[in-house]
């Protein structure tokens, strides 16, 4: 049949592109990784070793970085759950006129240049920013709080960041509780809390699951609002791979923890995955 | 009876979290109009200096320049590369569609830090670093998920037998895809470009690894200059920014319904 030639053809410029300017590069990065480095003269060429992976999980430094980035991801998707389902909730259940202008306050922060966001916190975060002014002004406290360069920052400006995706996925979870299953659950007698615990929160468990994974995987990945509320000392795992690239030039060392970084964001992808797939085998 | 409407301290976290939500952006307009060349709230004064100082800056003319043209380019290759693979798998006609349009989607997997460094070593390798083409390339790379998935389901809605009807009237593949499928699909596409090209605008972890000093971008030059201290000229080019960004997204929920396609 002619259908499938010019489907073919109809796909082959994009496969094209993601494979010579995505695949093989991904590809090409692998060898980099097994490569010794001699500080100040390169990649030693012809090298293998397993140092720079055996370094990650080894290596103090590595170690506290990599910890210190699944805590952040951890704090931020719990942090986004707690905060995002009552915006939730308010979106789907509350009166209809409020739904419009409170989902567009949601997605607004989404659209917003992501520089610009973290910046706003900058300009509050500072020791000499807003919060610290106001609450010196109002007599809390007598000496600036650090609220930067340190896991404090890092938690408030990531989990302002990746709140929309969460409240987005929650309030499409929330549309696919069947609401006479709740009623059902009111007329044989429970209470509103009762219904909520037992009722309205497990039906929707695959939104929370979602929207936590994808919101531990972009905290994880982040590069852009670490960096600029942790400065070049607070480091995770996306920034050091920038350092190493751009201020060390130690390739190999920054490919290892680029591989090391991909792999846990597919793992958590996949073994979710499977999870969901497997709760969907269950109902 | 309970209706499990939300309650009122439900109602108060929710609104108040939703107003968090919106802090960083009224405390940047605030502080781009502040005489201070420090930041500061409530500003110190009223004065529009900073926005003079920043667009007769040509080092930011010119980094909001070529932001503009990569995201436009990038958007507008995205949409015909995206828009045909789509068609195609949406047919389909091609073994493995779902593989390949798993490949396809990858770019939003991979942390894009990695897919920096990546294409950073490949074009080193290829000597083709510092092309401006090389960026426009690695952007679509980002933004064709994007258009992809939302060409997909706004095809998916679609009834097939409409086409096929202009087919049997005697109009060739192209007119009728053109004539009916396209306006039919338009909306859902013209939301999916604008997260293209709102996610080419604003990227840095790829950007940063491929553009020479001549190519910054605005995400760019806004990142490497918050390292060397915060002062007013950020705060006004964010402000130019998110009004900007108001205007698109009020723009593209009258015509297209945008919040529904998030």
């Amino acid at each position: 049949m002619t259908g499938q030639r010019s489907a073919w053809l109809l796909i082959a410029p994009l496969l094209l592109v993601l494979l010579l300017s995505f695949v093989v590069p991904l590809v090409l990065l692998l060898p980099t990784s097994f490569q010794e480095y001699q500080p100040g003269q390169g990649m030693v060429a012809g090298s293998f070793t397993w140092e720079n992976y055996l370094r990650i999980a080894t290596d103090g430094y590595y170690r506290e970085v990599v910890l210190r980035t699944l805590a952040l991801g951890l704090g931020v998707t719990v942090l986004c759950l707690l905060t995002g389902y009552p915006v939730a909730y308010l979106i789907v259940r509350g009166h209809p006129r409020w739904r419009l202008p409170l989902t567009l306050l949601v997605i607004f922060p989404l659209m917003l240049n992501l520089v610009v966001r973290s910046f706003g916190w900058i300009v509050l975060l500072t020791n000499r920013g807003v919060v610290n002014n106001l609450l010196i002004d109002l007599g809390l406290i007598e000496r600036p709080l650090k609220l930067m360069f340190n896991m404090t920052g890092l938690l408030i400006g990531l989990t302002h960041i990746y709140l929309p995706f969460m409240v987005l996925m929650l309030v499409a979870a929330l549309q696919n509780v069947p609401r006479d299953v709740e009623a059902a659950a009111a007329t044989l007698g429970s209470s509103r809390t009762h219904v909520f615990w037992s009722v309205t929160l497990p039906l929707t468990a695959p939104g929370i699951i979602g929207g936590s994974i994808l919101v531990f995987v972009l905290t994880i990945s982040a590069l852009v609002t670490p960096r600029m509320l942790g400065g070049p000392t607070y480091q995770v795992m996306a920034t050091l791979i920038y350092d190493e690239y751009m201020q060390l030039l130690d390739w190999p060392s920054g490919s290892a923890l680029s591989f090391a970084l991909a792999a846990s964001t597919l793992v958590i992808i996949w073994i979710s995955s499977r999870m969901t797939k497997r709760w969907a085998g269950m109902a | 009876m309970s209706d499990m409407k939300p309650t009122l301290p439900i109602s108060i976290v929710a609104l108040l979290v939703v107003a968090f939500l919106q802090v960083p952006v009224l405390v940047v307009v605030l502080t781009s109009f502040s005489e201070t060349s420090y930041l500061t709230i409530p500003p110190q004064g009223w004065t529009l200096k900073w926005f003079a100082e920043v667009l007769s800056d040509p080092v930011y003319l010119r980094a909001i320049r070529n932001s503009l043209i990569l995201a436009v380019s990038s958007t507008l290759l995205s949409l015909v590369l995206g828009v045909a693979a789509a068609y195609a798998l949406f047919r389909k006609a091609i073994p493995g569609a779902e593989a390949i349009t798993a490949l396809l989607m990858a770019p939003l997997i991979v942390p894009s830090v990695v897919i920096g460094v990546a294409m950073l070593q490949y074009v080193t390798l290829v000597g083709l670093r510092g092309s401006f083409l090389v960026l426009i390339v690695a952007h679509v790379v980002i933004t064709v998920p994007y258009i992809l998935r939302s060409a997909l389901a706004s095809l998916s809605g679609l009834d097939v037998s409409v086409e096929e009807a202009a087919r049997v009237l005697g109009a060739d593949g192209f007119t009728a895809f053109r004539l009916v499928t396209l306006p039919l699909i338009k909306p859902g596409l013209v939301a999916g470009a604008l997260f293209a090209f709102v996610t080419s605008m604003e990227n840095v972890p790829v950007t940063i690894f491929l553009a020479s000093a001549r190519q910054t971008t605005l995400p760019i030059l806004i990142f490497s200059s918050v390292e060397m201290g915060v002062n007013p000229g950020v705060a006004a080019i964010s402000t130019l920014l998110i009004v900007a960004t108001v205007i698109v997204l009020l723009l593209a929920e009258r015509w297209t319904g945008f919040h529904k396609f998030v």
